[in-house]
Parts: C-alpha cells; structure tokens; sequence
C-alpha cells in the first residue's frame, strides 16, 4: 500500500513532513564557503603584500556577508 | 566475538589500523588490501539487495505477500518521503536510483552493528567517496540535461542580486555548490561510521584492557560492556540518520539542479 498513492497531494495526511535537511544544509554551506573562499584569497593576497592577516580576516567578514545574502536571496521567502 | 577481541585487547587505544583488516585473498597476506573483510561485505551488501528486491518482486501479488510488502515500503518510503517530497512529481523518475542508494548505504552501515561483522565499509572513506561521485555528477548532467549547458551554470552561478555585487557571490556559489556539496556528502557518512566503529571499539578493548590489568577493575569493565551495548543501539539511530541524510540531500541537489530560475 505505501506505494501507491503520493502524498504531494494530500500534505499532512501521512504524519509530519521529513525535516528540510537540505535546506539547512545548504545554508550552513554558504556560510562557510562565504568564509572560506574570501578568507582565502584575502590570505593569497597577506602572503603576496606581505601582511600579516588582515587581509584573510577582512575577506573572512565580507565572504560571511556575501553568504549571509546569498542565503537571504536563495532561500528566503 | 571475544577470541577476536581478546587478540585485539592487547593494543588498547585503538587506532587507524584496526580499520585495516587482514587479508583474505591470498589468506593472511600482509598489506594486501585487494581482498579484506570490507570487500566481501560490500559485495554481500550488493547481493543481498538484488537477491531481495528480485524474490521479493518476482510474483507481485495485488495482495502482496510479506516479502512483497517489505519491498514495496521501503521503495514507496523512499519515493513517496524522499523523491517526491523534495523533488516533486519529477522525482519518481529519480525514487529507484534513490532507493538503490538508501538500501545500499543502510545496510553497508548496518553491519557496523551486526554482532560478529561490526565494522561499516562506509568507515572506509573511499566508499562514501564514490557514491558522493555518482551523486555529484548525476546532478550536474541532470542539470545540463534539464536546462542546457550554459543555462545550468548560469542559474547555479549567478545568483538574483544586483551586478555589482555578482563578482563576490559567484565564487561562494561556485565554492558551496560544486565543491562543498560532494565532500561533505563524503565526509559526513564517514565521519560518523568511522566515530561510530571508534567509541565502539574503545569501550570493548577497553573492557578488555582494564580487567586484564587488574582484577578489581572487573566492575568498570561490566560498566564498560554495557556502554558498548548502550551505543550499539545509539549507533543504530545514527546509521539510519545518515543513510536517510545522504538520500535527502542527494535528492536536494537534484532539485536545486531542476529547479527553475528564480
């Protein structure tokens, strides 16, 4: 029987919904990717001018900004 | 179970290397991986399932059996709970590759709690690699398939914001959807079979090392058994969670691969 019909149809029949895992996950990814990424050139850009972190953190903050609206664009209402 | 503990017991702290289990073939050659325990139970795991799926499947009944039932829930779980919950009525295309994947990886991390099997494949980082593989690039093509090549990526780069801003979102995206989503798919399964297999092992060798070192300990090593069982059974909530995990986000990248813009 649990093959037979889809439940799209009738939501909230069939007990409660899978949790959003992906959705979830998906925002934690942009967040590190955000950090990550521009953490990441700002230290490609301390080695090459030759200081001594500020770049990685300034690129850290802005990487979490721009996963902060990325997530606010793709996943927000 | 314990003459294979008992010879492990004397190396307590249990390391990488009771991951790597002796070889089969050729019997009890040494690093000689071609061949283990892991493989066997891999090709079991592969057997098991389609031997199943086709006994079960070979005489449908319209009143199905009990074997038939079995099968039918757990394609039905995945298609109905999975596919077309996170997909949408495209998503009983994906529900067998879905269910293959789900059966496959549950019962691969099963038998890190099946007594006398106890270890996972999946605690081998390259299993959950390859099948993080497959998933990434069935996401990709479907993508590519659903919207052409070009079109794909662009919906997957550039994100709907404003142009002055594109040139610091598109390496995000980029980094967080075509290079963050396969490790931690990866990662994620591994991590958890491996700690699994870990806390399972230090609590049994550790029984094991504390009353051989002195006889009055034997109360903690009992406390130490019973832990083992105690998170035999939490084990089991985690190995359904992660093949139940991996499917649904398998399945979300699917969507986000089919969905249109925004």
């Amino acid at each position: 029987m649990a093959g037979q019909k889809l439940p799209n149809e009738s939501p909230g029949d069939d007990g409660p919904p899978p949790p959003d895992t992906g959705m979830g996950m998906t925002a934690v990814a942009y967040l590190f990717s955000g950090m990550l990424v521009w953490g990441g050139i700002g230290w490609l850009i301390d080695h090459w001018v030759g200081t001594k972190g500020i770049f990685a953190g300034i690129g850290a903050v802005v990487g979490i900004g721009g996963g902060v609206y990325l997530i606010v664009r793709r996943l927000g209402a | 179970m314990i003459g294979q503990s008992t010879v492990l017991a004397a190396e307590f702290p249990p390391s990488v290397e009771d991951f790597y289990l002796p070889s089969i073939l050729p019997w009890g050659a040494h690093d000689s991986y071609w061949f283990t325990k892991v493989t066997f139970l891999i090709w079991v795991a592969v057997a098991a399932i389609i031997i199943f799926f086709l006994v079960s499947y070979r005489k449908p009944q319209l009143v199905p059996t009990k074997k038939q039932w079995m099968a039918e829930s757990a394609y039905g779980f995945v298609r109905n709970n999975i596919a077309v919950e996170m997909i949408g009525p495209r998503g009983v295309a994906f529900a067998p590759y879905l269910t293959t994947l789900f059966m496959f990886i549950l019962l691969n991390n099963f038998f890190g709690i099946v007594p006398l099997v106890q270890i996972s494949p999946n605690s081998h980082i390259a299993f959950p690699a390859i099948l993080a593989v497959i998933s990434y690039f069935m996401f990709i093509i479907v993508g590519i398939r659903h919207h052409g090549f070009f079109k794909y990526f662009k919906t997957a780069l550039i994100p709907p914001a404003p142009w002055f801003i594109l040139p610091l979102l598109i390496p995000i995206e980029f980094f967080s959807n075509f290079m963050v989503r396969p490790f931690s798919l990866a990662v994620r399964l591994f991590a958890n079979m491996f700690a699994g297999h870990m806390l399972l092992l230090v609590f049994t060798l550790g029984g094991f090392a504390m009353i051989s070192s002195n006889v009055w300990f034997t109360p903690f090593s009992i406390v130490s058994w019973l832990m083992t069982i105690a998170l035999t059974l939490l084990e089991f909530l985690v190995i359904c969670l992660q093949a139940y995990v991996f499917t649904v986000l398998t399945a979300s990248y699917v969507q986000g691969a089919l969905a249109d813009e925004h």
